[in-house]
């Protein structure tokens, strides 16, 4: 089956910042795809790649079997809501509803004005007198209610309490579940959509360092805590992500082989085995990239 | 072509105050310009106003905006710039003659009340008059579509290279017409180009010209636009 995010080798460069090095990925239809990593880690490049929204780098993207960059039979598949999103001084709440369901060929109107009530957002109220939670809910409102076939969330959640927040994860999956579609969203509250993706990217400084799915990756690592050398002598093979060391005791992250994922062998050595959060996964598999990265300059 | 029109559209989700606005300044330009005719009493034939100007002001703003807020968003919701584009020359050309036929009008009811009662010359400026109404249309829509495709101009050169770009095109200008206007005194041609422009008639001069223009700004704009990003 064609993925419909195909990306090969591609290259973006802003004057001397080089955003996106090298970037080879691809996204199955019909999946949540988490897209993480650091600020300026070239996730907005990326998704502004996608949408043609940005001029085209180096490297061949295809999105739905084409290029995206001016073309319209592509693009109309699309939605891609990013925090950065601006709308004329003039606008209102219900203006931008006007004009996404006179955009998005898939729209649904009830679907919208339902999640308009969700957020509480004001129709009449100007978009530029909105706070950043509200106008992150309409962007969210316009990304669920366009059931475009492929969806791009870029930091969404931007000033949303925790409870829109969890509003826009239920309603996200609902939907998802009755009507589905590719959904791509990058985001920095890893362990919040821990549960809700399917596939995870992880990019850092413009390179991919992870495209991986996410029950695959969850069981990629293990915490092992206990006494410091009977932790040691149980990760003795396996490759250390992350080791945190008080007094005699350590707590030491591994990438797990599955042989030590036994628990009772794990006691059997005096050893606590715990699972890794996506969050520390990530934050550990990044970290070493940068360490790894300075200590080969 | 649908997702022309409906692009069209959303550039008019807000048409009250899109389309409003310059017959709201033109209202009040209006209403002042006939408050002081009325005061001064005066029958002179030879009483100008600039009233009109500000309409043409009001709409060049307009389509700087479409391009620095409308532009934005529009990409946003998935449409091409090419798509952006022939939207927005629709709506121009559209606007253009139907702003054109209601100032046409408002001209013909001019004469026929002699001025509004006072002798005002507000629609039917001297040198705007033409033999006949569908001249006269053309008279008011072609400038007005040279001043939307203008507005687009800068709006686009904003949006691409900013402040700084908007500096540059102005110290360009000033050297570019600076430097005719020195030419031009240096091989004593003014009296020449006086001549042509009092040959041309007044309808080449309001609708023969500026068509020319708006067609050149209109490939220009859209150059520009292709590699400019929301």
């Amino acid at each position: 089956m064609n993925p419909v995010i195909s990306m090969s080798e591609v290259t973006k460069r802003y004057g001397d910042v080089t955003a996106l090095d090298d970037v080879s990925l691809s996204v199955r239809e019909n999946t949540i795809t988490g897209l993480l990593g650091r600020n300026g880690a070239g996730k907005s490049t990326l998704m502004g790649l996608l949408t043609g929204q940005a001029l085209p780098g180096s490297g061949r993207i295809e999105v739905f079997g084409s290029h995206p960059y001016e073309n319209e039979a592509v693009l109309s598949q699309v939605s891609f809501i990013k925090e950065s999103q601006r709308y004329p001084d003039n606008f209102r709440v219900r203006h931008v509803l006007r004009a996404a369901r006179a955009l998005y060929p898939n729209w649904d109107q009830e679907f919208a004005e339902s999640l308009l009530e969700d957020f509480q957002l004001p129709p009449s109220r100007r978009v530029v007198k909105l706070s950043r939670g509200m106008f992150s809910a309409v962007g969210i409102v316009i990304g669920l209610a366009s059931r475009a076939p492929l969806t791009l969330f870029d930091e969404p959640y931007l000033g949303l309490d925790a409870v829109a927040r969890q509003l826009f994860y239920d309603r996200l999956l609902a939907d998802y579940a009755e009507n589905p579609r590719t959904v791509v969203l990058s985001t920095h509250l890893i362990d919040e959509v821990s549960d809700l993706i399917e596939h995870v990217l992880l990019i850092d400084g413009g390179r991919m360092l992870l495209d991986q799915d996410a029950e695959t990756l969850r069981e990629h690592a293990v915490t092992v805590t206990g006494p410091t050398a009977a932790v040691d002598e149980f990760t003795a093979e396996h490759e250390e992500l992350h080791r945190e060391q008080v007094g005699g005791f350590a707590r030491v992250t591994v990438r797990n082989t599955g042989a030590s994922a036994d628990r009772t062998r794990a006691r059997g050595h005096g050893v606590e085995l715990e699972p890794v959060s996506l969050q520390q996964l990530v934050v550990h598999t990044t970290t070493r990239n940068t360490s790894s990265k300075e200590s080969s300059r | 072509m649908n997702r022309i029109l409906a692009t069209a559209r959303v550039q008019l989700a807000a048409w009250p105050s899109t389309l409003g606005m310059p017959w709201l300044v033109l209202g009040g330009a209006f209403l002042v310009n006939l408050m002081v005719f009325a005061l001064i009493n005066t029958s002179n034939e030879d009483a100008h106003t600039g009233g009109l100007v500000t309409f043409y002001v009001v709409v060049l703003v307009a389509y700087v905006v479409t391009m620095t807020q409308y532009f934005p968003m529009i990409l946003g919701m998935s449409v091409t710039r090419r798509t952006f584009y022939l939207a927005t020359c629709l709506m121009a050309l559209v606007q253009s003659l139907g702003y054109g036929a209601v100032l046409t009008v408002l001209e013909l009811v001019e004469s026929a009340t002699g001025g509004w009662g006072v002798s005002l010359p507000f629609f039917g400026v001297e040198f705007l008059q033409q033999s006949n109404v569908l001249l006269q249309l053309l008279a008011y829509a072609v400038p007005t579509l040279l001043v939307s495709s203008l507005g687009m101009f800068f709006g686009v050169t904003f949006k691409r290279w900013g402040v700084i770009g908007m500096y540059t095109l102005a110290i360009a200008s000033l050297v570019v017409f600076g430097g005719l206007a020195v030419l031009v005194t240096w091989l004593r041609w003014w009296g020449a180009i006086g001549a042509w422009f009092a040959d041309q008639s007044s309808l080449a001069l309001l609708a023969g010209w500026p068509a020319l223009l708006t067609l050149v700004l209109a490939a220009v704009n859209f150059l520009m636009l292709r590699r400019a990003t929301p």
